[in-house]
């Protein structure tokens, strides 16, 4: 039932070796004042069906600008980035956001809770926008929110959760429409220590399910936790 | 043919745009005056030949159109359409039937004379008429601009709640925008009062710009007001007059306003604790 | 859901909604005095004239009726050609002067409509009986008031004065039969009505003379065809229609139609800008909220929707408050107005049209989404990755 709860609604019959995620030479250059940042510079990866991997490396290292890649809200400079074997770096806007919302979960560092809506209202935002029935999203949100451990409080504001609590309904949030990739960046970051590890455990749990993890982290405990570690430096992958 | 007829014995002096000549020991018609504003609905020019007369349909005297005169500035005819002719008062009274009558004398006294004493004595001795100083008489007939003046009070006064209600909602939406930045200075230490000071010393130097700039945008709309209205009437009346005082009291107005939006914009959030100010 | 996010948006800053209402509202309440000040005056002109029906009016030729002394000559021989026509149904013929009521040793001064009873349009009876004899006489509370008479009263009437001889002219004694009310009177005057012929009798010089005529056409007929065939066959008198006779009162108050423009422009304007600078603040303010809701999946349009939402909320709530303050400042203004010597009392110069109301509001509230849309655009816009960046390094 919870493996179901969390990748149920967008799962590809596939076979579980084809790669999820399909980076070719990709860079990424952008302006930063007079001067230009090459922050990613011929970047080649593949992500499996199922996989649970960490992106770790020294700060300024590109790895937020590679997952913000993966994630569809960012374009590369040059190269090619590809989601279930469907280009993602040429996508129109509107084509990415669709994207986006039906296929990809995204957890931040700061966790972005919509302090104006309540736990089981941020995570029924995005099916919503998919247009999912009242009914159905508003249950779907509360199973979801059962599935992370906080199925009695539902109905508070995060200005009145932990920020562990926090974390959890964004990444209930992050699995509401079934997403075949899960990104985070920084899960644990703004975390104690002893929270840090309830995510961590968290984020493990979904992988077993069935959910295909990628994380960008500067926490050990997290990156040890992930089945495989890519180390970038200087905008390239060093080690996979 | 001249179908109207308005002699208008009036305090002030025209002023003629064109003259004819006109030898006086010729049999010539008479001369009249009229404004621009009949020489231009009537397409006439000096030299021209007219007839005058006090009855529609009746043929009356020929006389030559001598001159073009501008109206004097008299607030109660401006937008009353009136046309004016000026005509010697013999001629005026044998067309109109009026006989030895007039409506009124205007007179002129010499420099330093006593008016009221004046005044005193024509009306002791005077018999089917009474003297009044001009100006008594100016006040009565600009009831109608009392009116107006009175409405432009008001709208004036309006005008100023609702920029003052305006400023005030402008004020709080920039000092709210700053809320973090607010926050942060309060959470390194500076006092309340110190952040206070600083809004309103910015609130107080846009509002000296802003005054400024209010002042020669002000100036060159009454310019504008002043213009167009002109023309429209004909008329060399001032409809709009920048004054120093004006032009004090607006600036002295804009300022208290926009520091006083200042003061309740920043009171506002320096009364929040920091920390809700970061939203948590 | 977006209406249910805009409200909250709305309410998590109670103080800056509350004070962005009440400056819509304001901007809102000055767009409808001028929109009722531009078209008040010409409305409420229009009904007066209308008011008892008389679609024509004749008055000496050049001049508006009651402008002048000047009286029209003939007033048989007027009606004789008037009746000509089968078109015009009704001749009232008025007779317009000055007169003095002698009251012991104070005299009433005032004006005086003579008229026929049983055509005029220039009064309605309160109390009393109308003028059915010639020496009867009616006049309004303001001239009863001033003389302290009563119905049954018999009062000294005189029209003219000479002040040469400081004596009256025309004097007769009149009995007080009824109170009235002048429709074309204004506030402060004191007005009486007689016979026609009475006060012809009175004024020597003004026999078989009019002030003016009015004219009631037939059901049906062309107002304005009739009005050009008596200009054509009545060479001494001007024709007035009704839409002469406003188009000549608009010219001489195009003032405040102009001021009423330049007013309602700016408060416009005003309200526009209010608007913008709010949302403005506020995006900027939810820049980071904005990319994550892009970044999780929701589309440009719809964040763009849910912050004009909130443009319209307030501009709609500002534009009810707004109705109503505006209302009662133009009541204040009209009282001011009112003023005007010589201006009949029946005449707004700011009139509530719904028509016209509605749309000034509905104008503010367009504007109000005009100006919500390009903020929320642009920032709907912002690259997302940049967003984030961003609010993570602020």
């Amino acid at each position: 039932m919870s493996a179901d709860v969390a990748t149920r609604g967008n799962l590809v019959s596939a076979d579980r070796e084809t790669a999820i995620v399909s980076l070719r030479d990709v860079r990424r250059d952008y302006a930063l004042g007079a001067e230009r940042v090459h922050a990613l510079q011929g970047v080649t990866l593949d992500v499996e069906r199922g996989d649970y991997v960490a992106i770790v490396g020294p700060s300024g290292c590109g790895k937020s600008t590679l997952l913000n890649l993966i994630g569809v809200i960012d374009q590369p400079t040059s190269g090619t980035v590809a989601i279930a074997g469907k280009r993602v770096d040429a996508m129109s806007d509107r084509e990415a956001t669709q994207f986006r919302l039906r296929n990809i979960g995204f957890v931040f560092q700061r966790f972005y809770l919509l302090p104006i809506l309540s736990a089981l209202e941020n995570v029924a935002l995005p099916m919503a926008e998919a247009k999912v029935a009242k009914g159905a999203r508003l249950q779907r949100a509360a199973e979801l929110l059962k599935y992370v451990g906080l199925g009695n409080r539902e109905r508070h504001r995060p200005s009145e959760l932990s920020g562990g609590e926090q974390q959890r309904v964004a990444i209930a949030r992050a699995l509401a429409n079934g997403p075949m990739l899960l990104l985070a960046d920084e899960p644990t970051g703004e975390l104690d220590a002893k929270t840090g590890t309830e995510i961590i455990s968290l984020f493990q749990q979904l992988n077993t399910d069935g959910t295909t993890i990628v994380v960008v982290t500067h926490d050990e405990d997290l990156a040890s936790a992930a089945r495989r570690k890519v180390h970038m430096r200087d905008g390239r992958v060093v080690e996979s | 043919m001249l179908a109207f007829l308005l002699a208008s014995f009036l305090f002030q002096t025209p002023t003629p745009i064109g003259r004819a000549s006109v030898t006086p020991d010729s049999p010539q018609p008479r001369t009249i005056a009229i404004d621009e504003a009949l020489a231009a609905r009537a397409n006439l020019k000096v030299g021209d030949r007219v007839s005058v007369s006090a009855r529609p349909g009746v043929v009356g005297d020929t006389v030559i159109v001598g001159a073009i005169v501008r109206r004097g500035a008299d607030p109660s005819e401006v937008a009353r359409g009136d046309l004016l002719v000026r005509m010697h008062l013999d001629q005026l009274q044998a067309i109109s039937g009026y006989g030895d009558r007039v409506d009124r004398f205007a007179i002129a006294t010499t420099p330093g004379a006593d008016i009221p004493r004046l005044i005193d004595r024509i009306n002791r001795v005077a018999f089917g008429f009474k003297a009044y100083e001009s100006r008594e008489i100016a006040v009565e007939t600009s009831r109608t601009f009392q009116v107006v003046s009175r409405f432009h009070r008001a709208i004036g006064i309006i005008t100023i709640v609702a920029s003052s209600v305006f400023l005030l909602c402008i004020m709080v939406l920039k000092v709210d925008e700053r809320r973090r930045d607010i926050a942060a200075l309060r959470l390194m230490g500076i006092s309340r009062a110190t952040v206070v000071r600083s809004i309103i010393i910015e609130a107080a130097v846009v509002a000296v710009l802003g005054s400024a700039l209010g002042v020669v945008l002000g100036w060159i709309i009454s310019q504008i007001v002043n213009w167009h209205y002109q023309a429209l009437y004909q008329t060399p009346l001032a409809f709009s007059i920048v004054t120093p005082p004006t032009v004090i009291f607006a600036v002295a107005l804009s300022l208290v306003l926009g520091i006083a939006a200042g003061v309740v914009a920043s009171l506002r959030l320096v009364r929040t604790p920091p920390l809700a100010l970061f939203g948590r | 859901m977006r209406a249910a996010l805009a409200q909250a948006s709305l309410t998590r800053h109670r103080g800056r909604t509350i004070l962005a209402v009440l400056g819509v509202a304001v901007a809102a309440a000055m767009l409808l005095d001028m929109v009722m000040l531009a078209t008040g005056m010409r409305e409420s002109f229009r009904e007066l004239l209308l008011s008892r029906g008389f679609e024509i009016r004749l008055a000496p030729k050049g001049t508006l009726p009651f402008d002048t002394d000047a009286t029209i000559p003939g007033v048989s021989a007027i009606i004789a050609t008037l009746r000509t026509n089968p078109d015009v149904r009704e001749i009232s013929p008025v007779l317009g002067a000055s007169i003095h009521v002698l009251a012991g040793n104070r005299d009433v001064s005032g004006s005086v409509l003579g008229i026929d009873p049983s055509v005029q349009g220039d009064y309605e009876l309160l109390s009393g009986q109308d003028v059915a004899a010639s020496n009867f006489i009616v006049g309004n509370d303001h001239l009863l008031n001033q003389l302290g008479a009563h119905i049954g009263d018999t009062l000294s009437v005189a029209i003219g004065y000479d002040p040469q001889t400081r004596t009256y002219s025309g004097q007769r004694k009149l009995i007080l039969t009824g109170r009235v009310k002048f429709i074309y009177g204004a506030n402060d005057q004191s007005s009486a009505a007689v016979r026609r012929e009475t006060l012809e009798a009175m004024g020597g010089q003004n026999h078989d003379r009019a002030s003016l005529f009015m004219i009631r056409v037939r059901k049906g007929a062309d107002a304005e065809r009739v009005r050009d065939w008596i200009e054509k066959q009545l060479p001494n008198v001007t024709a007035i229609s009704i839409a002469t006779a406003i188009k000549q009162v608009d010219e001489r108050l195009s003032y405040f139609r102009q001021l009423a423009l330049i007013l309602g422009a700016v408060s416009l304007f005003v309200g526009f800008l209010l608007v913008t600078t709010l949302v403005t603040v506020s995006v900027n303010e939810r820049a980071g909220e904005i990319a994550v809701m892009r970044a999780i999946g929701v589309s440009r349009s719809h964040v763009v929707e849910q912050i004009v939402i909130e443009g319209v909320a307030i501009s709609l709530a500002g534009a009810v408050l707004g109705l109503a303050l505006g209302l009662v400042t133009a009541r204040y203004l009209n009282t001011i107005l009112s003023a005007f010597p010589g201006l009949p009392m029946a005449i707004d110069f700011f009139l509530f049209q719904p028509r016209a109301a509605w749309s000034a509001l509905g104008l503010l509230i367009a504007s109000g989404i005009g100006a919500g849309v390009y903020p929320a655009w642009r920032a709907a816009s912002l690259p997302i990755a940049e967003s984030l960046r961003r609010e993570a390094i602020a």
